[in-house]
């Protein structure tokens, strides 16, 4: 029982921790909108994953084909975006892709197996509340891949950000940079997805990066990590009390937290 | 290494729409350029040809006998750019300090980390652009000393030559003859090329820079007074008004 809550709670913890890294560089560069949306591609990844594994019985984890298309959705945006496309129309057409994706082998998977919307169900709304050692295992290897790498990338992400022209005048790959973010993003999204669930991170993902930037005006990473793994021990904890799923109980306190920020802003 | 920038025949269209048509000209170093005309003259395109940012569709360019795509490395080490203000996000916190490095930094490969030397020389910089506090956020700064932040990017490379995209735009009278001189001084004591546009002269006229008039097209180039004559201006600006006192033009280019 023991090993079980301390699991759960490293578990949460670990998720807050991956969540502040990609918070911080997803609000100042302004990929919020763009990671959100990224969700419906999880999404449309697991559904076709559930449909490749149980319905035609291949042995891909569901989280493997979550990622990649993810990544596939986000790069043919990010390539659409180099070629002169609108932002909003590039993801409008990803959006579109995905949830097509998402309609029809969920069609098909409910239609042929009687377990397959169960499944896709837990990845909505996310299977943690019982965390095991294969969750936190797959969380601690996006960790390792996703949080040194975009530290490593933050600066040039946020003088892109700041200037795409002058970064593309001093020979920074603005198109290599967008593609390895937003691979980043897919693949922690992905994984967190698979564990927390796709809402949960919709719920928490752009919380910590806009908590940072409105209390430190130089953006403090360390207040998004912080407020991340707040708000993700704290949901654990609440919807342990009030017996929901941690994602209730995660999206409840990102909530409070965005009405405080408001009110916040309003008094200041 | 030739010592002029060249532009022969330039055409530039974005999708059917026509920037610049047949655009030649060819200055030789020391020059203090200022390419002037109204709002879609194509004034930034041609910064951005000039950059290797955009690839003409006919005719080429040659940056001291550099061509801006194939040998951009080159053209890098020998260029600064001043983006206009208005084009970069001034919500990103970025400190003045952060800024100036990245001018330094993008010779380095990631992660880039700023060093003492980088320091040093971010110092050195920000001294010649009078800029006290490298700590301080770029949104935290007035306009003027945005853009002479701005301005200590592209310095901090050692460039030979200085692109700009309308660095007087908004700033009031002072400031901008303020950041015209700054800019004169670096051409005169430390050999930088000029090479600006902009949709107004005033603050630099009286420096006696040459004068590139361009709709699309180049309709004058040569010495302010040679240039700035009421029949070319005519020309290259539709909307122009004579009045007594002087010109008031379409826009608000006067």
């Amino acid at each position: 029982m023991l090993n079980m809550i301390l699991l759960t709670y490293g578990l949460a913890v670990l998720s807050g921790i991956l969540i502040g890294s990609i918070s911080m560089p997803m609000v100042t560069s302004r990929s919020i909108m763009f990671a959100l949306t990224m969700l419906h591609s999880i999404l449309g990844g697991a559904i076709l994953g559930i449909y490749l594994n149980i319905v035609l019985g291949m042995s891909i984890p569901v989280p493997v084909t979550a990622t990649l298309t993810a990544i596939g959705l986000s790069i043919l945006a990010a390539e659409l975006i180099e070629r002169g496309f609108a932002e909003d129309v590039a993801i409008a057409l990803s959006v579109s892709i995905a949830t097509t994706i998402t309609i029809v082998f969920s069609f098909l998977a409910a239609y042929l197996s009687s377990t397959a919307i169960a499944e896709a169900w837990l990845y909505i709304a996310g299977t943690s509340a019982i965390a095991t050692i294969d969750d936190f295992s797959r969380i601690l290897t996006a960790s390792i891949i996703v949080i040194p790498l975009i530290h490593i990338i933050s600066r040039e992400l946020k003088y892109i950000a700041f200037d795409e022209d002058g970064a593309k005048a001093l020979g920074l790959s603005v198109r290599f940079y967008r593609y390895l973010f937003y691979s980043l993003i897919a693949l922690a999204a992905s994984i967190l997805s698979s564990t927390i669930g796709v809402l949960v991170t919709h719920v928490i993902l752009a919380v910590p990066g806009a908590v940072a930037l409105r209390f430190s005006k130089r953006g403090s990473p360390l207040i998004s990590y912080l407020t991340a793994i707040g708000l993700m021990v704290a949901g654990y904890l609440f919807a342990r009390v009030i017996n929901i799923p941690p994602s209730g109980g995660v999206g409840i306190f990102s909530a409070m937290l965005i009405l405080i920020m408001m009110a916040w802003r309003r008094h200041a | 290494m030739q010592g002029s920038v060249e532009s022969h025949e330039v055409t530039f269209r974005f999708g059917e729409k026509l920037a610049l048509e047949d655009v030649s000209f060819k200055i030789s170093s020391p020059f203090y350029c200022v390419v002037m005309g109204p709002n879609g003259a194509g004034k930034t395109t041609l910064l951005k040809i000039m950059l290797g940012l955009l690839k003409p569709q006919n005719g080429w360019v040659k940056i001291y006998g550099y061509d801006p795509v194939e040998d951009a490395r080159e053209v890098r080490e020998l260029t600064g750019y001043v983006p206009q203000i208005v084009n970069i996000d001034q919500r990103v916190p970025i400190t003045v300090e952060e800024l100036v490095a990245m001018g330094a930094l993008s010779k380095t490969i990631p992660p880039r980390m700023i060093t003492r030397g980088i320091k040093d020389k971010i110092r050195e910089v920000l001294d010649l652009v009078e800029i006290d506090d490298p700590s301080a956020l770029f949104t935290e700064l007035s306009g003027g000393l945005r853009q002479r932040a701005l301005i200590a990017r592209a310095l901090i490379k050692n460039p030979k030559l200085l692109l700009l995209d309308e660095p007087f735009s908004m700033l009031d009278f002072d400031m901008k003859c303020q950041i015209a001189e700054l800019l004169y001084e670096l051409h005169k004591k430390f050999k930088i090329d000029i090479f600006l546009v902009a949709h107004e002269l005033s603050p630099c006229i009286q420096l006696e820079p040459i004068v590139i008039l361009l709709n699309k097209r180049v309709y004058a180039i040569g010495r302010a007074e040679e240039v700035l004559r009421l029949e070319n201006l005519k020309r290259a600006y539709p909307g122009l008004t004579e009045v007594p006192a002087g010109f008031i033009l379409g826009e608000d280019h006067a």
